[in-house]
């Protein structure tokens, strides 16, 4: 019983961290087909996030409820709760450093709001 | 209850997360980081603000379950939206900032909308205005741009609302 358990959590975890690992390399291509900073930053943190929790169940799966267990499972949470303040920080320092919208942007209802 | 307390009693919880053992000594350690961690911060975080807790925090945690169904939901559906684009033979997409208006009015409120439209399919929170009603949303297929506000409203900001207002 116990073996048929190991061998259940080890295929969930292999699966998740294909997952994982597919999503991480999208995001990586996705960060150098897109055209601008911000639709890069798309790419990143959306992509990045359920890429990294893939790694990081896959490694809950195998070590389950133990110190590197939960470790995995906090550096989820921080994931989560890091990976979009940071992505909205560029966005705007880029924003306000004067980068341009790419070609084929069709609206901009951001431009003249900031006096600075 | 003085915040600096709230905060004296969390950070030893973190600290046993982080570390991976919950033991009193990991707690004792915890404190101690814990206490010398937040002094520099201190002017930041108003510590000595005396602050009631409510019975509203834990009223509110089925709704807060609801919103992180929601979340999980949604990035999944992000993560298909943007791989389906980057791996398309020819990138089609038609970008823009839109001003999505918001109705949430705590701090914690808006965090929680402007990351969770941050984290959802083909949106991400640039700005907020210097009122705090609207936020700047980067859009990655910005066509229809009523849509789009239609969709915060109803499917995001309704849960955060409920959770954390």
């Amino acid at each position: 019983m116990a073996g048929e358990l190991a061998l259940v959590a080890d295929i969930l975890s292999i699966i998740s961290l294909f997952v994982g690992l597919f999503f991480l390399s999208v995001g990586m291509i996705g960060l150098l087909r897109l055209p601008d900073v911000y639709n890069r930053l798309h790419a990143t943190t959306k992509v990045g996030t359920l890429g990294a929790f893939g790694v990081l169940l896959s490694i809950i799966f195998q070590e389950g409820i133990t110190p590197m267990g939960i470790k995995a499972f906090t550096v989820g949470l921080f994931i989560l709760l890091t990976s979009p303040i940071s992505g909205h920080m560029i966005a705007r320092a880029a924003y306000r450093m004067g980068v341009k919208l790419c070609d084929g942007s069709c609206l901009d209802e951001y431009a003249g709001k900031r006096k600075d | 209850m003085k915040r600096r307390l709230i905060i004296y009693m969390g950070l030893p919880v973190i600290w046993c997360l982080v570390s991976g053992q919950v033991t009193i000594g990991s707690i004792f350690l915890g404190l101690i980081f814990g206490m010398v961690v937040v002094q520099p911060f201190s002017k930041l975080y108003r510590l000595d603000e005396v602050v009631t807790p409510t019975g509203d925090w834990l009223a509110k945690i089925p709704k807060k379950l609801v919103y992180f169904y929601v979340l999980i939901k949604e990035i999944i559906k992000a993560n298909i939206v943007v791989a389906k684009i980057v791996l398309s033979p020819k990138i089609d997409i038609k970008p823009g900032i839109i001003a999505v208006p918001i109705r949430t009015k705590t701090n914690i409120g808006i965090t929680g909308i402007a990351n969770t439209i941050t984290l959802t399919p083909g949106t991400l929170t640039v700005d907020i205005s210097d009122d705090q009603k609207v936020l700047y949303v980067h859009s990655i297929d910005s066509t229809d741009p009523q849509g789009i506000r239609d969709s915060i409203r109803d499917d995001l900001e309704k849960y955060v609302l409920e959770a954390f207002e």
